[in-house]
Order: C-alpha cells, then sequence, then structure tokens
C-alpha cells in the first residue's frame, strides 16, 4: 500500500455528538440519499454497489451487489431487510462502535439499499446485549423520521421505508442469517435449510435482503463517490477499507480503520502498537473466533477474502486477537470449544452433540486427566462436524479446532503427558 | 391475565406488536418489557404472553429457555455478567470472577440472599478492546482489574 | 420423466423428486432419522448424507431434489463415514438402555447401527442426564436421555392435529422436548407417537415392559372400530411351548409403509381409540354352542337341524312371516351378502331389522361418527334400514335370530332386549358373553373380524379385504360358514350355495350380481 490510507467509515467518529441527526447533516449527512432517490434509478445503485466489489462485513464475505441481485424482482409479497448487528464472533466490536457513533451513517445505508431493492421495511435486529446502543438507533430513527428521511413519501420522491429496531436475547447463532430470520418471527433461533435462500423466501416467507451494519454503512459512500473510487481504497475485486478490531496482548486495542488488504503484520505492529510487555507472539486468531489459528510465521499475510483463504484460515469479521508466548494453548482451545457447545443451537446432530463431546475431552486434558488418542479422536470428531451440519456454525468450530490442535499438537501433547 | 403487568405496559405491548405483520414476531420485544420491569419472566407472564400472541404458552416457553439473556428465575436487582470469552480470559477475566465470587460470597449462576447481586458468566459481549468486561443489567465495564471492581460496586450501593 | 444415475445406474424418475425418494424407487435405501414423509423435510438427523458429482460437500438426500443427470452416489468411502459420524455422536450421549427400552428390536439406532456401525465407542466422558419418565398425557411417557431431538413428535402435533402440545426447550446439547406445566397432550392421535418415534424415548403405558417385539407376529387387518376401516396390524403373541402369556393382542399399529403407495394417501395414522381399543378380541368370548336343554356338545349338525326344524315348522303351517332377524352392520360384506341371500331371497322374510348403528363423536382426521365398519356395504348390498320398524319386528313373531357382532353395549340392542324376551323361540349368533346371551334358547359363538376372512365397505366407498389373523376360541366360527350351512340346511337353493366353499367365492359371486363389487375400490 503505497498511499496514504483514507478513513472513510470512521472519518468523523471524532466529532461531538455525531449521532445526532443535525452534527450527522452539518458533515454532510444524508446528502447523498437527496441525490439517490431524486437522480438515480433503483438499477443504477445496483450497479454502482456490484462495480464496489463491496463484500459483506458480517463474516462470509459474500459480494453485496450479488447478493441484492437474486431479489426477485415482480413478486406479488412485500420485500425485506434484515441489518445484521447481532455482532456475536468473539473478537468482534466494530459494529458497536459504527452505531453509537455514527447510526445515520447506517440509517442513509439502509435507506439507499432499501430504494435499491424495492424494501418499505427493514428490521434492525441488534443483540439484545447492547442495549443502550438499540436506544441510540431508536433516537436516531425518531430523528430521521422527524426530518422526513424515514416513513411515508421520503424527501416528497414518494418512496416509503419504515426502520423498526429489533434487539435479539442473547445467542450467537441469531448471527446466522436463517437463524436471525426465524428469531425475528418470534420462534427459536433454529437455523433454517438452504435451499430456498432469502433472497426467495425470507422473513415471513417473503424476499429478503440480510446484510451486516458496516456492509450497508459503506453504502453511502459509495453512492457519492462512485464503485471507481471505492475500488481503489482496496482491491480489484474486495474493494473498500475494513474496520478491524485488534485485542488481546497488544499496547493498542481497538478499531483501525485501515485498505482491504492491509498486512497482518502491520496492523498489529505498526497499528495496534505490538505486543504488550514486550512478551513474544504465540499466535493471531486474524478474523473472529471461527477463523482457523496462524502462527507468528504466518502473519506476514494481506488482510483480504482470498489471501486469508488460502492460507486455509477467514478473513471473517477482520476481528484480530492477539495471544502471547505466556497463554497455555489448552487455555485457548478450551475457550473455543466452550463457546461453540454454549452456543449451539442443538438442531443438528454433529454440531449440537460434537461440539459437547469435544469439549468434555478438552476439558478433561485442562484438568490434567488427559489420555492418549484424545487428541487423535478431538481431529475425528471435529472432522466429522466440517461439512456435515445444518449450517456454518459446524465449521466455524470445527475449522478453528482443527487448526489448533494441527498447529500446536506438540505443545497439546505435553499437556497430556505431563 | 397478570393484575401486575400494568396499564401503560399494556399499551408499550400493543404498540410493539403493532409493528410486525405477524403477532408472534413481537415475542422478543415484548418479554424483554416484561423482564426489565419484573426482573424474570414467570409462568404468569409466559400465559400472558402466549394470550397476547395468540399462540401456546409452550411456544413462549421455547423462547425464553433458548435465549441466554432471559431468565425463568428472579435475578439479582444487579446482574452481574461477566465475560468468560477468549479475549477476555487472556486478559485475566477468570481471576475476576474467583474475585467477585469470593466478594459477594455467591457461585456463578447463584444469587445473593439479599437479592441484589445475580453473578453469571456469559461470552463475548462484543467490548473485546477493553477487556476484561463485565455488564452490569445492561451497562459496560471494561478495563477490569479489582480496584476498579470494588469502584464498581460501591457505586451500585449508593 | 428425467434420467439420473444412482451409483452409476441409470434411473427415470418425475422431475421434483427428491434424491431419497429416487433411491427407494430404485431399491436403494438411504437411512434417514428426523425425515418423514407426511412431514416437509427437517434435515437435522444428517444420517442421509449422500454424495453428489459436483457438489463440494455431502448433501441431505432427504431435501435436495433431483435434477437431469444428476449423478449420485451412496456407499462410498465419505458417505459411510459421514453415516458413522452421525451414529457415534448419535449413540455417545444416548443411553445404554436396550435391555430395558420397549423399542428394542425396532429402534433405527439399533437397525442403523448394526447396518452401517459396528464401530468400537470411543466416548469416555460423562453423559448427560436428563428425565427418564416424564408423563406428557394420555399414557405416554418420555425419556428425554433416549431422545435424539429428531423432533417428529414436535411436528406431528404441530402440522397434522395441529394442536402444538410439545416444544423444544433449552439449547444445544441441553435441548429436551416437553409439554408446558399442566397442558398435557389431549387427543385421539397421541398414539400414532410411539410409532413415529424412531427410538424409545416415547413410550406408552399400555405396552411398556409387557413384551418384547421379537415375540410378537404381526397380522393385517382391517380396524372395525369406525367407518373408516384403517389398515392396521395386529400385533399378536403366539404363546411360548411351555407357559401361558397373559394375552394374544399386544397391540394395534397403523399398516401403512413407505412401500405401499396406495395406502399412503389415506394416511399413515390410526387413531387412539382404534389403537388401544382392542381388549373386546380376548375378553369375555362365546367358546362353546350352548343351548337350554339339549348339550349339543360341539356338534354343528345338531345345532343346524334345530335351526331348521324352527324355521321348517313355520314354512309347514306358512307361517313363515312370523319369523324375524336382527342384522348388524359389523357383519362383513360377505356375510351381509349371504344373510340377504337366505332370509330376504330364499325365505322371503319381510322382517330384516337392522339396530340403529352405534354412534360417536368425529373428529376431523379419521374417526367418524359412524362407530361401525360396514354400513356402507350393508347399503350396497341392498339392504335399507328403514325398511322395517320395531314394532313390525316383533308384531307375530315366533322365532327370532339375532347376529349380535358389536363389543360395544351401544346402539340399541340394549332397548330391544326386552321385546327380545317375549319372543317364542330365539337365536343368538354372537362373538361375546353379555347378560342377555342366556335369554335366548341356542347361543352359538362366532368370530371376530380378526379371526376371519372377509372384507368391509368403509364410509368412502373403499372395499378393503382382510384375512384371519387369530384364531377362533373355542367352537366359534366365522358368520358366513354358518350362513352358507344355513343355506344348505334350508335347501331353498342348495345348488348356489354348494359352489361358495369360502369368503372369497362369496365375493366372487357378489361381484357377479352386485355392479359396486366389480368395480376396483381399494
Amino acid at each position: 500500500m503505497n498511499k496514504v490510507p483514507e478513513k472513510v467509515l470512521t472519518k468523523n467518529f471524532d466529532v461531538d455528538h455525531l449521532f445526532k441527526i443535525d452534527v450527522y447533516m452539518k458533515k454532510g449527512g444524508y446528502k447523498t440519499l437527496n441525490k439517490v432517490l431524486k437522480k438515480l434509478k433503483p438499477d443504477d445503485v445496483l450497479k454502482e454497489v456490484k462495480a464496489a466489489h463491496l463484500r459483506g462485513r458480517g463474516g462470509a464475505g459474500f459480494p453485496a451487489g450479488v447478493k441484492w441481485g437474486f431479489v426477485p424482482k415482480d413478486v406479488d409479497k412485500p420485500k425485506y431487510l434484515c441489518v445484521n448487528a447481532d455482532e456475536g464472533e468473539p473478537g468482534t466490536f466494530k459494529d458497536r462502535y459504527i452505531m453509537s457513533h455514527n447510526p445515520h451513517m447506517l440509517l442513509e445505508g439502509i435507506i439507499i439499499t432499501g430504494y435499491c431493492v424495492g424494501i418499505h421495511t427493514a428490521f434492525i435486529y441488534i443483540r439484545g446485549e447492547y442495549e443502550n446502543i438499540a436506544q441510540r438507533l431508536e433516537k436516531a430513527v425518531s430523528e430521521a423520521e422527524d426530518k422526513g428521511f424515514l416513513g411515508k413519501n421520503i424527501l416528497k420522491t414518494g418512496f416509503d421505508l419504515n426502520v423498526f429496531v429489533h434487539r435479539g436475547a442473547g445467542a450467537y447463532i441469531c448471527g446466522e442469517e436463517t437463524a436471525l430470520l426465524e428469531s425475528l418471527e418470534g420462534k427459536r433461533g433454529n437455523p433454517r435449510l438452504k435451499p430456498p435462500f432469502p433472497a426467495a423466501i425470507g422473513l415471513f416467507q417473503s424476499p429478503t435482503v440480510i446484510n451486516n451494519v458496516e456492509t450497508l454503512s459503506n453504502i453511502p459512500h459509495i453512492m457519492e463517490k462512485g464503485a471507481d473510487w471505492f475500488v481503489k481504497q482496496g482491491l480489484p475485486e474486495d474493494g473498500g477499507t475494513r474496520i478491524f478490531g485488534v485485542s488481546g496482548q497488544v499496547k493498542k486495542p481497538g478499531i483501525y480503520e485501515l485498505p482491504v488488504g492491509t498486512s497482518l503484520k502491520e496492523l498489529i505492529y505498526t497499528h495496534a502498537g505490538g505486543m504488550e510487555s514486550g512478551k513474544k507472539l504465540k499466535a493471531v486468531i486474524p478474523g473472529g473466533m471461527s477463523s482457523p489459528i496462524l502462527k507468528p510465521d504466518e502473519i506476514d499475510i494481506p488482510m483480504d477474502c482470498e489471501s486469508l483463504m488460502k492460507a486455509d484460515s477467514m478473513l471473517g469479521s477482520g476481528a484480530v486477537i492477539v495471544i502471547d508466548e505466556d497463554v497455555p494453548i489448552i487455555d485457548v482451545l478450551r475457550k473455543i470449544t466452550q463457546f461453540y457447545s454454549h452456543e449451539s443451537c442443538g438442531q443438528c446432530t454433529p454440531c449440537r452433540i460434537g461440539n459437547s463431546w469435544i469439549h468434555k475431552i478438552v476439558n478433561r486434558i485442562y484438568k490434567g486427566k488427559g489420555k492418549k488418542g484424545d487428541l487423535d479422536n478431538i481431529e475425528k470428531l471435529a472432522n466429522n462436524m466440517l461439512g456435515r451440519t445444518l449450517c456454518p456454525l459446524g465449521d466455524a468450530a470445527a475449522m478453528p479446532i482443527l487448526g489448533i490442535v494441527k498447529k500446536f499438537r506438540k505443545e497439546l501433547e505435553s499437556e497430556i503427558k505431563g | 391475565m397478570s393484575p401486575e403487568v400494568t396499564k401503560s405496559t399494556l399499551k408499550r405491548i400493543k404498540e410493539l406488536i403493532s409493528r410486525y405483520p405477524k403477532k408472534q414476531a413481537a415475542i422478543l420485544p415484548v418479554i424483554h418489557l416484561i423482564q426489565s420491569e419484573k426482573g424474570f419472566i414467570s409462568d404468569e407472564e409466559e400465559k400472558l404472553v402466549a394470550e397476547l400472541l395468540g399462540i401456546r404458552p409452550v411456544k413462549v416457553r421455547e423462547v425464553v429457555t433458548f435465549y441466554s439473556m432471559l431468565s425463568q428465575k428472579p435475578l439479582g436487582k444487579y446482574h452481574i455478567q461477566v465475560c468468560s470469552n477468549l479475549t477476555c480470559s487472556i486478559m485475566g477475566a477468570e481471576k475476576l470472577i474467583d474475585y467477585l465470587s469470593e466478594k459477594l460470597g455467591i457461585k456463578p449462576g447463584e444469587t445473593t440472599d439479599d437479592g441484589r447481586f445475580t453473578l453469571t458468566t456469559v461470552e463475548c459481549l462484543g467490548a473485546c478492546e477493553q477487556a476484561p468486561n463485565m455488564m452490569v443489567n445492561t451497562d459496560y465495564y471494561g478495563h477490569l482489574d479489582k480496584e476498579k471492581i470494588d469502584k464498581i460496586l460501591k457505586e451500585l450501593d449508593e | 420423466m428425467i434420467e439420473i444415475f444412482i451409483n452409476d445406474r441409470p434411473i427415470q424418475v418425475e422431475e421434483g423428486t427428491t434424491v431419497l425418494k429416487a433411491a427407494e424407487k430404485a431399491g436403494i435405501h438411504i437411512p434417514h432419522i428426523c425425515y418423514h414423509e407426511a412431514f416437509p423435510p427437517e434435515g437435522s438427523c444428517r444420517m442421509c448424507l449422500v454424495e453428489i458429482e459436483g457438489h463440494l460437500c455431502l448433501e441431505l438426500a432427504c431435501a435436495t431434489q433431483v435434477k437431469e443427470g444428476m449423478k449420485i452416489y451412496t456407499d462410498t468411502k465419505d458417505v459411510i463415514e459421514a453415516r458413522k459420524g452421525v451414529l457415534e455422536f448419535l449413540l455417545a450421549e444416548h443411553p445404554m438402555d436396550c435391555p430395558i427400552c420397549d423399542k428394542a428390536g425396532q429402534c433405527k439406532l439399533q437397525d442403523y447401527y448394526e447396518e452401517y456401525g459396528l464401530f468400537e465407542s470411543s466416548f469416555q466422558e460423562e453423559k448427560e442426564r436428563k428425565d427418564k419418565k416424564v408423563d406428557i398425557g394420555k399414557g405416554l411417557i418420555l425419556d428425554r436421555e433416549r431422545c435424539i431431538l429428531c423432533t417428529r413428535c414436535v411436528r406431528f402435533l404441530r402440522d397434522i392435529t395441529k394442536t402444538n402440545d410439545l416444544g423444544v426447550f433449552q439449547r444445544g446439547v441441553h435441548s429436551e422436548i416437553g409439554v408446558y406445566d399442566g397442558q398435557v397432550i389431549d387427543n385421539n392421535y397421541a398414539g400414532n407417537l410411539v410409532e413415529l418415534c424412531p427410538v424409545g424415548a416415547i413410550t406408552d403405558k399400555d405396552f411398556r415392559f409387557k413384551t418384547r417385539n421379537w415375540f410378537l407376529e404381526k397380522g393385517a387387518s382391517v380396524c372395525p372400530l369406525c367407518s373408516r376401516g384403517c389398515q392396521i396390524f395386529i400385533e399378536y403373541h403366539p404363546g411360548f411351548a411351555r407357559f401361558e402369556v397373559p394375552k394374544r393382542v399386544y397391540r394395534i399399529t397403523s399398516r401403512v409403509t413407505s412401500r405401499d403407495e396406495k395406502a399412503k394417501e389415506r394416511g399413515y395414522w390410526i387413531c387412539d381409540i382404534g389403537r388401544y381399543g382392542y381388549s373386546y378380541m380376548d375378553k369375555d368370548r362365546t367358546e362353546i354352542m350352548t343351548h337350554r336343554t339339549e348339550d349339543l356338545s360341539g356338534d354343528k349338525e345338531k345345532a343346524l337341524k334345530h335351526i331348521d326344524e324352527q324355521i321348517k315348522q313355520l314354512i309347514y303351517r306358512k307361517k313363515i312371516q312370523r319369523m324375524g332377524v336382527i342384522l348388524n352392520t359389523w357383519l362383513t360384506n360377505e356375510e351381509l351378502f349371504l344373510a340377504k341371500k337366505v332370509f330376504t331371497q330364499d325365505l322371503k322374510l319381510k322382517k330384516v331389522f337392522f339396530p340403529e348403528p352405534a354412534q360417536g363423536e368425529e373428529d376431523d382426521l379419521l374417526l367418524t361418527a359412524d362407530r361401525t365398519p360396514n354400513k356402507k356395504g350393508a347399503e350396497e348390498i341392498g339392504f335399507q334400514f328403514d325398511q322395517v320398524s320395531e314394532e313390525e319386528l316383533f308384531e307375530d313373531t315366533e322365532l327370532l335370530i339375532v347376529f349380535w357382532s358389536s363389543p360395544f353395549d351401544l346402539g340399541t340392542i340394549t332397548e330391544l332386549i326386552p321385546e327380545i324376551k317375549k319372543v317364542k323361540t330365539k337365536i343368538l349368533f354372537t362373538p361375546f358373553k353379555r347378560k342377555w346371551n342366556d335369554d335366548f334358547e341356542l347361543v352359538i359363538p362366532t368370530a371376530i373380524s380378526a379371526e376371519k376372512a372377509g372384507s368391509f365397505t368403509n364410509c368412502d366407498g373403499r372395499v378393503q379385504h382382510f384375512g384371519p389373523v387369530l384364531s377362533p376360541p373355542g367352537e366359534a366360527l366365522a358368520l358366513w360358514e354358518w350362513l352358507i350351512s344355513m343355506g344348505k340346511e334350508i335347501d331353498v337353493d342348495f345348488k348356489s350355495y354348494v359352489k361358495m366353499r369360502s369368503s372369497f367365492d362369496v365375493f366372487k359371486t357378489m361381484k357377479d350380481e352386485i355392479k359396486f363389487f366389480r368395480t376396483k375400490r381399494d
């Protein structure tokens, strides 16, 4: 990257009371919405977003424009937009910043998206723990309604859109798109079989678009400055910037908005200040707990979807967890298996029983009662989950477990022997 | 209908239900409202919610028992939820959980006899840059250490 | 029709068929647990995963629709490993209850382990402990440790009875099935849950600990407890060589299987009244011919001669119209046809009477208000129920033959007893010992539908044939045998009875004479 990274999403985060609509508008907010609704057609927006190569920022990295394109045009059913603000992936906290600092940016993105796809009702599914932020969002919705940016006949263009804030209640699985739909419909958060896909049959059996908070927050910027500009901020097939979150044993944990493709090493050492207390690096989780772990010799890697996939890991939510040499790897493994066994919805056999079984073995090893063959068994069980479950949570558990057992085998074996 | 649910709460509930094309979709907002007022969801509330949404009580219980934030048992005035996930653990959460346990005289999952504090461990709260974290009701406290915890508990007492 | 390949074999199937059904059509069984044809695919057990060429992951056979040219493999190394994997997961948290579990011998986990498993257990942890004897209503007991969360029971109560009694509580490995406090299952189809449950998680008190599945024989029959005529299996114990078993019939189950396309159209269920109402088969049965004064000693000829004497006396006195007959709609098509032949045609009797058929409440699934199995059959054979009134039946009647085949004291037979007592000579053909049997000079034991060959015509006009499953007790015989003998003895039209040597011969004659029975209606 030989260009000075431009802050896009976090540009005005240091402005006081940016969450108030008057401040947001003073900083140029809602001007793009005005332009889009009055001068552009929905298809123009779709073309631009497709050309921007905006990949989903929630974890799956699916191109947003392509997803919107799957929604059937002429259907006699209302269409819905669900904003995925569940942010449950351990290590991830970026959406919290967006929603508390600049909720109107998100709203502006929602409204433009609604206009593009023909959606008149949007739900922001926000995790239950973010109650204070949900209240801030509700206030922002109210302010936007008062100014005519939401509700009926927005900016007198005839376009209607209502936004409702809907709080979850503590279930990581509800971040999975079809489980989110089930939860929104008032049921247990059990993921659905796909096909059919939500774009065709989603919320209340109607076509539905589900996008992450950060993904939608990019929309006003893409429509303001154009797809070409957006692509130039990142990589040709993976445009824009990303808000990386760095946590763990670094000097400066926090959010860092940087171009897609920034090196992980640079992120940790240049931006996040490097290791805390001068300790040595042991391992890095690059994209939230579901992404397989990287060893110190693997962190010279660009943070983009393709590069991490090639390294048998995942960009995921861009949440970097830094682990130093003093953390026993069995602790890391135990926290991972604890999380997935607790969060499994319980619907399908491999995830429900596999996660719990692996956690029982890991716990036993942690308590000093590990046996020969335990590690092989963990690998077998995790492989019996991989690709066999109803939803991606099975893979999200199996891959990091397999990664740790493979890359830290020696340390785990010594845990069992000694 | 439970006499403990006030008229104004009922009005709010009806307003929440009106936001959704199907009544059942309002179940989480309605339960959140009731739990915020009553502190937990008892049989009475389950039946009330069922009646308001036109579903059987068994469907309400399915939801109440699925989500970690919903409780069928009374919670203390201050529900202290300490994150025990990866980053917070690396940053020392386990020791803080033990410390709180000792200080309050209860184990995780229990409530103090005077009904003021419930202590639970939870998964990632989404504030890892401030690890270790805890949530008291829905207020976040980060960068915790023993001193900070003492201070927070003292402030709650006032 | 499109062409697909299963294990490299080309197969023709309809578009839109699932891989599972297509494989079944080709005679290949893909193991599955949560899938049931009555409900849309659930996809949660993961047992039916198969390999499809061009797909990165294994796919669900129950939920994937075939496409032209699709290549499916059901026995590759990956597929076999996947099945073993699912089995191992299920068995890991499953209690070792086989020695005390009613489902043993019919359990999917046992069957699939035997066929696709046969591995050593590698589970060395503590199993989850849950409640093992939860009362969920109507005599059903839920064992939560055995439950593998296939949710068939939940979906049955959601989609079929639409009562939504069961729910799934908690999350992850702590998930459990249950009812709401005090709102147990209370509908007429609860017994189907025992059959639906692939393991022994739901059992019923009626069968609990009584016997083992492998001791029971299964006989195909038709339920006679209402006019729907559901197809059933009568599961009975053939007895041990060295000691008695307390009863013959242990269970009634639904006869609809996935291989019977026609039967599937009628649904997969039977109601609880049919399922649990079998005690009449083995209780208070008549076993020997009894005459008030003579000792018949099981001599059928003697009994026939006695009946014939009474009839011939009236014929000689030119007073045959003083004879009456009471029939009922529990009789088979063949028996009703023979009765018409003997009494209406041969003897030209006018007093052929049907009491009001037993009525009960109907529901909107299977159970009809008419609680007799063959009213439609009687109608098609040409009987008119109001042709003779009660007064006409008993006016100047000197000889009355009563055929009473219902185990229930429903209907007007009990109301007729006072009038019946006044008739000079009365003869009773019945399978059941009742207190009014003593009022009759001659009581002849007959077989119930489970013990004879015959057919019923159900309320929808379906003619359903069945054969004998159990042996009639003592001297009891099927009524059609008696009627043929009577027809011969009365000797008005001896020749036509000679060629009827079985119930099926009778049906063949029926087909010749009555158009309704010529059309294929099953």
